[in-house]
C-alpha cells in the first residue's frame, strides 16, 4: 500500500502526447484481447455449430445445383465448385452473425457488453475477428469436398489470402451491421430467410452472370455477393474471371459502409 | 348472515363450470378465441408473411429457371408443380418453430400455455391461421409459373385434400419441433436445416431420378416427396404414380408428429 502511494507521484507527472497515445493504444489492445477471450468463451458451444453449418451450406448448395440441373458440363461443374467457398462465407454473414446478434439482443447481452469499460470499437473488432477467423476452416473444407464431389482440381494462387480475408471480413461486417441496424430479432430472422433465398436463386455465384436478364446482372455487379464470388473464384481458377480489381473495390466499399452503419448504431447513447 | 346465504348458491355454479369445460361448444369457442388470438398476435407480421410467401413462390418459379441456359419443358413443369409444397410448408414448418422460439425468449410462451383452451384447439387454430398467407401465395406462384413457361395445368378436385394433407402434415411437424426443442438457437438451426433438406435434397421441384439412388430411396420414406406427389397429381395429368402410398406416408408422419406434440404440449409441469 505504501509502495503504491510513494510510486504514484513519480508516474506521468507531465504526460506528453506520445505516452498518452501509447496508453490509449495499449488500453485498446488489452480490451480487444479481453473481448476476444470473452467472445470465444461465451460462444464456445455455438461456434462449432456455425462451422458445420457453413460447410454444409457451401458443399450442400454445390451438390443441390447438380441435382437441379441434372447433366453437368465441365465448365458448369467448375463454376459450381469455385463458387462453393463464397457460399460458405455468405452463410456466416447472412445466417451465423445475424443469429448471434439477435440472440444477444433478446438476452440483453449487448447492453451488458456496451456497459463494459472497454472501447466499443474493441468489442466489435473482436466479434469481427472471431467470425472472420471462423470462415477459414469452412472455406478449406468446403473447397476440398466440392472438388472431390465433382472430380476437379483447382489451382490456388497467392491471391487466395487477400481474396478470402476481404471476402470474409466484408460478409461478417455487413451481417453484423445490418442486424444491429434492424434491431428487431423477428424482422432479422425473416430477412435472413429471405436473403438465403435471394442468394441461392438470384445471385450469380455458381453459374455465369450472362444467364441473368441484363438488368438483374447490372444490379448484381454492385451488390456484394457477386464481387465476393468473383474475387474468390479468381484466386483459385484460371481464365474464368476478368476485371477482378473492381470487385475488390466494391467489396472494400461495402465493408466500409457496414463499419459506418455499425459505428452509427453502437456509438449512440440511449 | 351473508355467509350463511352463500352456500346454497355455490352448488349451482360448480356444475356449470364442469359442463363449460367440455363438449363441442367449449371446443369451438376455444378454437375461435385462439384463432382470433393468433391473428391478433400476428397482425403486424401477417401482411409481411403473406408478401414473403408470394415473393418466395414466384421467386422459386422464376429463379430456378436461371440455373439453366434453356430450361427443358419437363424441368419447368416440375418446378411449377413443386412450388405449392414449399408455399404450404413455410409458415407451419419453418416459421412456427422460430415464432415459438421467440415466444420462449421473451417469456410469452408460458403465458399462452396457461390459457384455459384445449391444446388441440390451439393447434387447429394455428393451422387455420398458417393457411391464410399460404393459399394466395400458392395460387400466385402457379399463375406466374404458367405464364413464364407457357403451359397450362390440369387442376382436378383432389387438389383440396392434397393441399389440406400437405399443409396439415407440415404444420404438425413444425408444431412438434417448436414445442419439443427448448433452446431457441437449436430451433433456428434445425429450421434452417429443414429448408435446406426440403429445397435441395427432396425431389419436390426436380425428378427423383436426378438424385443418387440411395437418396431417392431415403426420400420414399420422408414426407416431402409424398407431398409433391399428391399435389402434382392434382395439377398435372399423368405425371406421377403411387398417390395412395404418398397419402399413407403423410398420414404416418402426421400421426407421429401429433403424438410427439400431444406428449410435449399435453403434459402438466
Amino acid at each position: 500500500m505504501g509502495a503504491t502511494l510513494t510510486e504514484q507521484p513519480g508516474r506521468p507527472s507531465t504526460p506528453d502526447l506520445v505516452s498518452r497515445v501509447r496508453q490509449v493504444h495499449g488500453h485498446w489492445l488489452e480490451s480487444y484481447a479481453a473481448m476476444l477471450r470473452f467472445d470465444i468463451a461465451s460462444q464456445r458451444t455455438s461456434l462449432p455449430g456455425f462451422l458445420i453449418m457453413q460447410i454444409l451450406f457451401g458443399v450442400g448448395t454445390a451438390i443441390i445445383y447438380g441435382f437441379y440441373i441434372g447433366q453437368l458440363s465441365r465448365e458448369a461443374a467448375l463454376f459450381i465448385v469455385s463458387g462453393a467457398p463464397a457460399l460458405a462465407v455468405i452463410a456466416i454473414g447472412v445466417v451465423a452473425v445475424p443469429s448471434m446478434v439477435t440472440d444477444r439482443q433478446t438476452a440483453g447481452t449487448w447492453d451488458f457488453i456496451w456497459s463494459l469499460p472497454v472501447p466499443r470499437s474493441a468489442s466489435v473488432a473482436s466479434t469481427f475477428t472471431v467470425y472472420t477467423g471462423l470462415t477459414f476452416p469452412g472455406i478449406v473444407v468446403t473447397l476440398a469436398l466440392a472438388s472431390w464431389r465433382f472430380g476437379l482440381h483447382l489451382h490456388p494462387t497467392p491471391m487466395v489470402i487477400p481474396a478470402f480475408l476481404l471476402g470474409s471480413l466484408m460478409a461478417t461486417s455487413v451481417g453484423f451491421g445490418t442486424a444491429q441496424v434492424i434491431r428487431n430479432p423477428l424482422v432479422t430472422n425473416v430477412a435472413t430467410n429471405v436473403l438465403i433465398f435471394v442468394v441461392f436463386l438470384f445471385s450469380p455465384v455458381m453459374f455465369p452472370i450472362d444467364q441473368f436478364p441484363h438488368w438483374l446482372a447490372e444490379v448484381q455487379r454492385v451488390l456484394p455477393i457477386y464481387p465476393l464470388a468473383q474475387v474468390m473464384r479468381a484466386s483459385i481458377t484460371n481464365g474464368l474471371v476478368h476485371n477482378v480489381s473492381i470487385c475488390y473495390a466494391i467489396l472494400a466499399g461495402w465493408t466500409v459502409a457496414a463499419w459506418t452503419a455499425t459505428a452509427w448504431v453502437i456509438g449512440r447513447r440511449r | 348472515m351473508a355467509v350463511a346465504v352463500a352456500p346454497p348458491a355455490s352448488p349451482s355454479v360448480a356444475p356449470n363450470l364442469a359442463v363449460a369445460r367440455a363438449g363441442p361448444r367449449y371446443w369451438l369457442h376455444g378454437y375461435w378465441r385462439m384463432f382470433v388470438w393468433d391473428l391478433m398476435n400476428l397482425r403486424r407480421y401477417l401482411p409481411i408473411l403473406a408478401s414473403i410467401l408470394i415473393l418466395q413462390g414466384t421467386g422459386l418459379v422464376l429463379g430456378v429457371g436461371l440455373f439453366f441456359r434453356h430450361i427443358p419443358e419437363s424441368a419447368a413443369i416440375y418446378v411449377v408443380s413443386g412450388v405449392p409444397v414449399l408455399s404450404l410448408l413455410t409458415v407451419g414448418l419453418i416459421f412456427e418453430p422460430q415464432i415459438v422460439a421467440d415466444q420462449r425468449a421473451e417469456g410469452s410462451y408460458e403465458f399462452v400455455r396457461s390459457l384455459p383452451v384445449p391444446r388441440s384447439m390451439m393447434t387447429m387454430a394455428w393451422y387455420t391461421v398458417s393457411l391464410i398467407p399460404a393459399l394466395p401465395a400458392m395460387v400466385i406462384a402457379l399463375l406466374v409459373g404458367m405464364a413464364r413457361y407457357h403451359f397450362d395445368l390440369d387442376v382436378i378436385p383432389s387438389v383440396v385434400p392434397a393441399v389440406l394433407a400437405t399443409s396439415f402434415t407440415g404444420m404438425i411437424m413444425g408444431y412438434a419441433l417448436a414445442h419439443g426443442i427448448t433452446n431457441p438457437m437449436t430451433t433456428r438451426q434445425v429450421s434452417g436445416m429443414l429448408v435446406f433438406v426440403l429445397f435441395g435434397f427432396s425431389p419436390v421441384m426436380f425428378p427423383a431420378t436426378q438424385l443418387p439412388h440411395w437418396l431417392a430411396e431415403v426420400n420414399l420414406w420422408l414426407p416431402f416427396e409424398s407431398m409433391a406427389t399428391i399435389i402434382r397429381d392434382a395439377l398435372v395429368k399423368g405425371m406421377v404414380t403411387g398417390v395412395g402410398r404418398a397419402y399413407l406416408v403423410l398420414g404416418a408422419w402426421a400421426l407421429v408428429s401429433g403424438l410427439v406434440t400431444a406428449r410435449v404440449v399435453g403434459h402438466r409441469r
